[in-house]
């Protein structure tokens, strides 16, 4: 009999407790029942008497008394000087809550392991970001941007291919640019092997010719010799594939082709969270 | 004491009637000192925002959605900034809502946009697998209710003397204007979206009923706490 185990001391203070529990009862129902048959009570009776029973004069009992007075001035000083009506703030309890959880996180992840950066990142996407992107981030169909290629060499022939907008440089509206397929690829290449501090390639034999391509069909014009977007008139692609990247989008959202995101300011992802949520996207594998 | 209110049934009433207000005194009396006001730049809604609160209510989406974010670190993760009483200054009635079968819709303007809500009302599951909230394919045909809307605001306005037609907010004026700006604001609404009937009907000069909805949902947030157009 699992239940009765007592060398689990659960059970056994619980046994104990019982035994003792009905011991008890035992001995005072068995005290008050023959008190009622012997017991004779004296005192003072009030001289009011309903159906012959009568109600005696009796005191309060003095020690009763006493903590009942006790309690009422404990009371009082409680509801009015100890913890008053109007001092207790919610919004304070929640800066407690949140200081509380902030150490234990701050504790909790010190040395994070990439699988860890994943496995938060992940739980953070499915609440948060899932909702538009899909729960496997590959944007449903064209409703949203396909996160299994953004930050990668297939986002950037995406970009390529159709063109950008919506992320609010002054320079605008990315066209899309007419380049043959392998001259894509390269330039991708070099974008993620060379301009990008993310510094690998898929394909590392076309990062020359990128550079070269990058150099002659206009990607400088904009995003300038170095890739850094010249100052913040284009996006800045040394960031590409990294969590700045992101942080940039999660901060001022992005009105493109296919809808609106809205800034996820409001949110107050802290650092942790962004890098977090930036490698679970880095580690999706490309689905189209 | 007692002996003697016994024998006296008046006395003992407002004895009672004393000893058993004590706890809704105690309930009641702090909610005074603290009153509700709007927060600081907090905007009322527009004219056709409050056609699509109409929508929300008609429609009965408090029986399955709150709006009420409580001030706990699982709530604010999810729905965003905790709510304040000061938000609900021009909301009557509120809508709270008191089940969660849906999520918390206060920060939804937040996170969401125009044309999730589309592909949202029209087909639910198209974009959250596993929702079990019905399709509201009914609100792509019917119009929204102008007049209604712009009494409702006007009331408000004049009876209840909430700020319309200040400086920088949101500006109510004659039943004309209201309605080139209640055309105008729907403009944005329906160039975001994506169902090709709603953008038909506009070009005729109708406004749909998910309209006004989407721009009612785009307010609840944190954006409503600054200025109309920023």
């Amino acid at each position: 009999m699992q239940w009765f185990n007592l060398s689990d001391p659960i059970n056994l203070i619980s046994a104990i407790g019982a035994v003792v529990i009905l011991g008890l009862t035992a001995f005072v129902s068995n005290f008050y029942i023959n008190k009622m048959k012997t017991s004779n009570p004296k005192g003072e009776l009030s001289g009011e008497e309903w159906d012959g029973i009568g109600k005696f004069k009796n005191n309060v009992p003095f020690g009763w008394g006493i903590c009942f007075m006790f309690v009422m001035i404990w009371g009082f000083w409680y509801i009015f000087v100890g913890y008053p009506l109007n001092s207790f703030s919610q919004i304070g309890q929640y800066n407690q809550e949140v200081a509380a959880y902030n150490e234990k996180y701050q504790k909790k992840w010190e040395n994070l392991s990439q699988n860890d950066l994943v496995a938060m990142g992940e739980s953070m996407f499915l609440v948060q970001c899932s909702q538009c992107h899909g729960v496997t981030a590959d944007g449903m169909q064209g409703k949203a941007q396909n996160l299994t290629h953004w930050g990668k060499e297939e986002g950037i022939l995406h970009t390529i291919k159709y063109g950008s907008k919506g992320l609010g440089f002054p320079l605008g509206e990315m066209p899309p640019v007419e380049l043959s397929e392998a001259d894509a690829k390269a330039v991708a290449a070099y974008v993620m092997g060379e301009i990008s501090e993310v510094k690998n390639t898929k394909y590392p034999a076309d990062v020359a010719k990128g550079k070269e391509v990058f150099n002659t069909a206009g990607c400088t014009a904009c995003h300038g010799e170095d890739g850094k977007g010249m100052d913040g008139s284009a996006p800045d692609l040394s960031t590409y594939g990294t969590s700045k990247f992101l942080s940039y989008v999660l901060e001022n959202g992005k009105h493109g082709e296919i809808g609106r995101m809205p800034s996820f300011k409001f949110a107050q992802f802290n650092e942790v969270q962004i890098k977090a949520l930036s490698a679970y996207i880095e580690s999706l594998e490309d689905l189209n | 004491m007692f002996g003697w209110l016994e024998r006296n049934p008046f006395f003992f009433s407002l004895a009672f009637v004393f000893v058993f207000s004590i706890a809704g005194l105690v309930e009641i009396l702090p909610g005074f000192a603290k009153t509700a006001r709007p927060l600081e730049g907090l905007r009322p809604y527009s004219v056709l925002e409050t056609a699509g609160r109409q929508v929300y209510i008609e429609e009965g989406c408090y029986n399955c959605h709150s709006q009420l974010v409580r001030p706990f670190k699982a709530e604010t993760d999810r729905y965003g900034p905790y709510s304040l009483s000061g938000e609900y200054a021009y909301d009557r009635p509120f809508l709270w809502g008191s089940k969660r079968t849906g999520p918390d819709l206060h920060r939804v303007g937040d996170n969401r946009s125009t044309d999730w809500h589309d592909y949202h009302m029209w087909d639910p599951t198209s974009v959250v697998p596993g929702s079990i909230m019905p399709a509201y394919k009914h609100l792509y045909k019917n119009n929204a209710d102008f007049e209604t809307a712009y009494a409702e605001a006007y009331t408000q306005k004049v009876v209840f003397a909430v700020p319309y037609d200040i400086e920088g907010g949101v500006k109510l004026g004659d039943i004309q204007m209201a309605k080139e700006l209640f055309y105008q604001e729907a403009e944005k609404i329906v160039a975001d979206m994506k169902n090709e009937q709603v953008k038909e009907a506009f070009q005729k000069g109708e406004i749909k009923k998910i309209v006004a909805l989407i721009a009612y949902l785009n307010s609840l947030g944190q954006s409503r706490m600054a200025p109309k157009g920023e």
